[in-house]
């Protein structure tokens, strides 16, 4: 190769061997270095702490579970019925008073809606429940003051989609 | 040879800026990793062992190639910020550290390079003994840096990593991303231009 060219480069080397940043710029630098730093062990911090906080909340969360009193189940108050063995027949179509047929000789009243606007019933289910005396005046029939408290049995027609549409009084013959 | 003030000199950080002396320059026989595992550690100390023992390098690389003591300095900074927050990046089985710097350096004064080569170096003081003769050989190697810089990159920062940084081959291709024959033919082929460039003056006054 050219040794002259050679011989120039390594003068501008030399010559620019001794330059170098300003120390300005490594001041900067550890500034940058310092905040850095700072800001890891800031992040660092509030991991650990929110692992310590989760862990916290966790332990409370047993705790309280483990020492929290049973609750006993108990009868729902308002579902003072009491399912019967009672003939779960297809309702279809109407009048659902044709396909309910008893099997013991019984008495029956029409059936009552429960639900105001609801469309007529072509597929259901009947349930048969005893309820008291009080829930025929609830739907308008009479029943002397001293025995709104005696049980009677009663139709409640569940349509397909759950809901109690209509209900009916029964009376057994004995 | 004179010592000036001029940007170009290097600078006692320790007595004229202040700059704590001891503990970083007690660490000097540490290797590049060890400093930067320390430093990644949060350790300040090996982070200034390491600017102190790399920024050199950085800054002239950066200059060489802009002609600018202002691009330079930023570079350099820039280098060692990226340092500072991508340093876990940085793989030994790729190269060496003073490679992986290099390559940062050059991807920051490739973006810059086309905006603002405008040489603003600055002219050193001139010892009063042998003026004449220390002018000349000046004048010689800022002709020399002048058709340095008018290299077209890729060519220049060939010249400049291994005829100026005395980088190896090998070092050279790992800062460029490029095998070492590319290294080679572009040494090669950037010599040839300067050598087209600078004719009969070259070897006159720098011997």
């Amino acid at each position: 190769m050219n040794p002259d060219i050679l011989t120039a480069l390594r003068a501008l080397g030399d010559a620019d061997r001794v330059a170098e940043a300003s120390p300005d710029v490594e001041r900067k630098l550890r500034g940058a270095f310092r905040r850095k730093q700072r800001a890891r062990i800031w992040k660092r911090a509030a991991v650990w702490s929110a692992a310590v906080a989760a862990a916290l909340v966790a332990m409370i969360a047993a705790y309280e579970r483990q020492h929290e009193p049973k609750q006993i189940a108990q009868p729902v108050r308002h579902v003072a019925v009491e399912a019967v063995e009672a003939p779960v027949l297809s309702v279809s179509p109407m009048p659902v008073r044709k396909a309910a047929r008893p099997r013991r000789r019984e008495m029956v009243t029409e059936f009552f809606p429960l639900l105001d606007g609801a469309p007529p019933v072509d597929r259901g289910e009947l349930l048969r429940v005893r309820l008291p005396a009080s829930a025929m005046r609830a739907v308008g029939l009479p029943v002397p003051e001293d025995r709104l408290a005696d049980p009677v049995q009663a139709d409640v027609l569940i349509s397909e989609d759950g809901l109690a549409t209509a209900i009916r009084f029964v009376k057994t013959s004995q | 040879m004179c010592v000036g003030s001029g940007s170009f000199r290097r600078r006692d950080f320790l007595e004229r800026n202040g700059l704590p002396r001891g503990n970083p320059d007690r660490i000097v026989e540490s290797t590049d990793q060890d400093l930067l595992r320390r430093m990644l550690a949060g350790d300040e100390e090996a982070f200034t062992a390491l600017y102190r023992r790399r920024q050199g390098a950085v800054y002239r690389f950066a200059m060489q190639m802009t002609g600018s003591v202002v691009i330079a300095e930023d570079v350099t900074q820039e280098v060692f910020l990226a340092l500072i927050e991508t340093g876990g990046r940085y793989d030994a089985a790729r190269g060496a550290l003073a490679s992986f710097l290099f390559g940062i350096a050059r991807n920051l004064v490739l973006r810059r390079i086309d905006r603002e080569t405008v040489a603003e170096i600055e002219e050193e003081p001139v010892c009063e003994d042998d003026v004449l003769g220390e002018l000349t050989r000046r004048e010689t190697i800022e002709q020399v840096r002048r058709a340095v810089l008018s290299l077209p990159p890729v060519y220049r920062e060939a010249v400049v990593l291994c005829d100026l940084q005395d980088l190896s081959y090998q070092d050279a291709a790992e800062a460029l991303h490029c095998p070492v024959g590319t290294v080679r033919s572009r040494l090669n082929r950037g010599r040839a231009m300067l050598a087209q460039k600078l004719g009969a003056r070259v070897g006159e006054g720098v011997a």
